[in-house]
């Protein structure tokens, strides 16, 4: 149960994010505030854990996080994309300790007991002398993640038996989340792997950055801004659009300014430019045709940054996708999993100068992304002390300003500017409702999530 | 001229002498000095490790890096820190290169010299009284100039797959 101290903080902050487009500063860097999110946010949201194209083949595989929980990602021996608990049902020691790799079985270093990919116990060492042929295998599979979906390429993971189903839970997000995922027919390739570090900073900053603060580059990134890489514009964000959707997903997707020429569809090649207008549909074409630079989070840490940028101070842009999720461990600490992203069929230089522009200016070494870091670690720490923590932050840009865009072709709540915090709001407005709302039942860690875990199993065998 | 066969005890005292001077460049945030140091068909890598089993090939991965730079984005980097607004360095971190275990070999080209030599890199930020440390292997490639070497390669392998700093800001 939250105690009534947090929960005061909560519901005065759904109020006054409401009325007075305040957000609590408590709810950034808090233990409680952890705690409770734990459970009430990652044990219940859908949270990304890979894309198809790192696990291709039959036996490969990654181990992904859902909060603390740790799980196998990976294709089993029917070419299934399955979740395994990462923690053998006999002690609880890893099965998997590799990062990625590829493997029909799992064998638990600890007594050996061994599992298939798709989770069953195929082994049990001296299992006829220890055990008297009593110990029934079928009982004993890894865990599955209770609920796995993929939209798309991406492989999500939700701990809650009955959350709604993925399709929902994306809702209207999936018409933009298209335009980004969808644009080809052989689709996308996570390149290598992950780029992963720890920063000393609450996930939510990351998120909350990505949903809708296009307002922050003219300051955080002003040294790229005076090198010429990125808009010299200061309004360049009005002419931009800012949808969020429920559950608390939201995006911004923004144009050149007036007078700046700069290519359609963020200037992707020429072939995936003719798949992208048969496979989308004209509305969704509509919106990315003009399109420079998309951010966007689906709730609750996976961002998408699809931009158009220079690899140097002399190099024309290229586009390049990136998704990132902002891994919490900790309440003042998250580990950065960064992808780079590229359709299949794209030309080879363009994978290049895409990857280089990638690698150069977001991910660990950016020249954008540091200056993120820096920030968000400030803010985590300030943010933890008590007088701070009693704050309103402002939310309030916007406000009084515009109304909704009646003619936006997309679904979703869009305003005409990405000058905007509307999104954040959203965001901030849905984790608050998640934080307040009780689990309809406490009974520990016993029945109900086994059972709700066997049922899993069951479906997905069926 | 050193070609393979001659790597003297004064080819090893020179190359040392220079990764000293590199570090005191670097830590004291000689940036455009450092610069001049480079060759201009530099390539400057920190590959992306991943844990593995002992029985891959490498724990390397392929297609992608930490960082990948040339001369043109070194430039720009060293451009970024000279604006007044390079928030993740300014104010800048305390930092120290602990160059180690120089090995010199000859390099593939006749004026080159393929370098390796363990890094410890020491940072602290702001008044938070913790610090980050990175440990790597750097190969390198010195190639012999008028007057001294120019920095033509550099490959840094980390001793970490989840990187415990923030960003890596600083040159390695």
């Amino acid at each position: 149960m939250l105690r009534d101290e947090l929960r005061q903080i909560l519901e005065k902050g759904l109020r006054d994010v409401e009325a007075d487009w305040t957000v609590p500063a408590a709810i950034i860097n808090d233990p409680e505030m952890h705690d409770a999110e734990r459970e009430r946010v990652f044990g219940r949201s859908w949270v990304f854990l890979a894309h198809e194209s790192e696990i291709p083949e039959r036996g490969d595989y990654v181990v992904r996080y859902i909060s603390e929980d740790q799980f196998i990602v990976c294709r089993d021996e029917d070419g299934e994309v399955r979740g395994h608990l990462n923690s053998c049902r006999h002690r609880g020691m890893q099965v998997c300790r590799a990062e990625m790799g590829n493997a029909s079985h799992f064998r638990c270093p600890y007594h050996g007991w061994t599992y298939n990919n798709k989770g069953s116990l195929v082994g049990v060492p001296a299992g006829r002398e220890a055990y008297g042929n009593k110990l029934d295998k079928s009982l004993w599979q890894l865990k599955p993640v209770p609920k796995l979906g993929t939209y798309k390429g991406l492989v999500f993971g939700c701990l809650d038996p009955d959350a709604p189903s993925l399709d929902d839970y994306l809702g209207d997000m999936k018409f933009y989340l298209d335009i980004v995922l969808d644009r080809s027919d052989a689709g996308l390739q996570v390149v290598g792997a992950p780029q992963r570090w720890v920063v000393d900073a609450n996930w939510k900053l990351g998120a909350d950055n990505f949903i809708g603060d296009a307002y922050h580059t003219m300051m955080t990134h002003r040294s790229m801004v005076e090198l010429g890489l990125a808009p010299p514009d200061p309004k360049f964000a009005l002419y931009g659009e800012h949808v969020h959707t429920e559950h608390g997903h939201g995006l911004g997707i923004i144009g050149p300014p007036p007078g700046i020429p700069l290519p359609e569809f963020l200037g992707m090649p020429e072939n995936i430019v003719e798949q992208l207008q048969r496979r989308l549909s004209p509305e969704q074409v509509e919106v990315f045709r003009p399109v420079a630079f998309i951010h966007g989070t689906v709730f609750p840490n996976l961002s998408i940054g699809n931009f158009l940028m220079s690899k140097d101070h002399v190099s024309p842009p290229t586009s390049f996708l990136t998704l990132r999720l902002w891994h919490p461990i900790g309440p003042d600490k998250m580990e950065i999993m960064s992808f780079f992203l590229v359709e299949k069929e794209a030309p080879d230089w363009y994978k290049e100068e895409s990857y280089q522009a990638y690698v150069r200016t977001f991910g660990i070494s950016g020249a954008f992304e540091q200056d993120d870091a820096e920030n968000w670690r400030s803010i985590t720490r300030v943010l933890g002390a008590q007088y701070a923590k009693k704050m309103e932050l402002n939310y309030q840009m916007g406000r009084g300003v515009y109304e909704p865009d009646p003619d936006w072709p997309g679904p979703g709540k869009a305003f005409p500017m990405d000058y905007a915090e509307a999104n954040q709001r959203n965001f901030m407005e849905y984790w608050m409702q998640l934080m307040v709302t009780d689990p309809a039942s406490h009974t520990g860690n016993g029945k109900v999530s086994d059972e709700a875990a066997a049922e899993a199993l069951a479906r997905a065998e069926a | 001229m050193t070609t393979a066969t001659e790597i003297t005890d004064a080819t090893v005292r020179e190359v040392t002498e220079w990764l000293f001077g590199e570090a005191e460049l670097l830590d004291t945030g000689k940036y455009r000095e450092w610069l001049d140091l480079v060759a201009e068909d530099l390539s400057y890598v920190v590959p992306l490790r991943v844990t593995r089993e002992r029985e891959a090939d490498t724990d390397i991965v392929e297609g992608m890096t930490l960082m990948d730079d040339d001369w043109d984005s070194m430039e720009m980097r060293v451009l970024r820190l000279e604006t007044e607004y390079a928030w993740a360095e300014d104010p800048p971190s305390r930092s120290r290169h602990f160059v180690t275990n120089i090995r010199v070999a000859a390099g593939e080209a006749e004026d080159e010299l393929a370098v390796k030599s363990n890094l410890l890199l020491y940072r602290t930020r702001g008044d938070v009284a913790t610090f980050d440390i990175l440990s790597g292997e750097r190969h390198d490639v010195l190639r012999r100039v008028a007057g001294g070497y120019r920095l033509a390669k550099r490959v840094v392998v980390l001793d970490q797959t989840t990187v415990m700093t923030h960003n890596l800001a600083l040159i390695m």
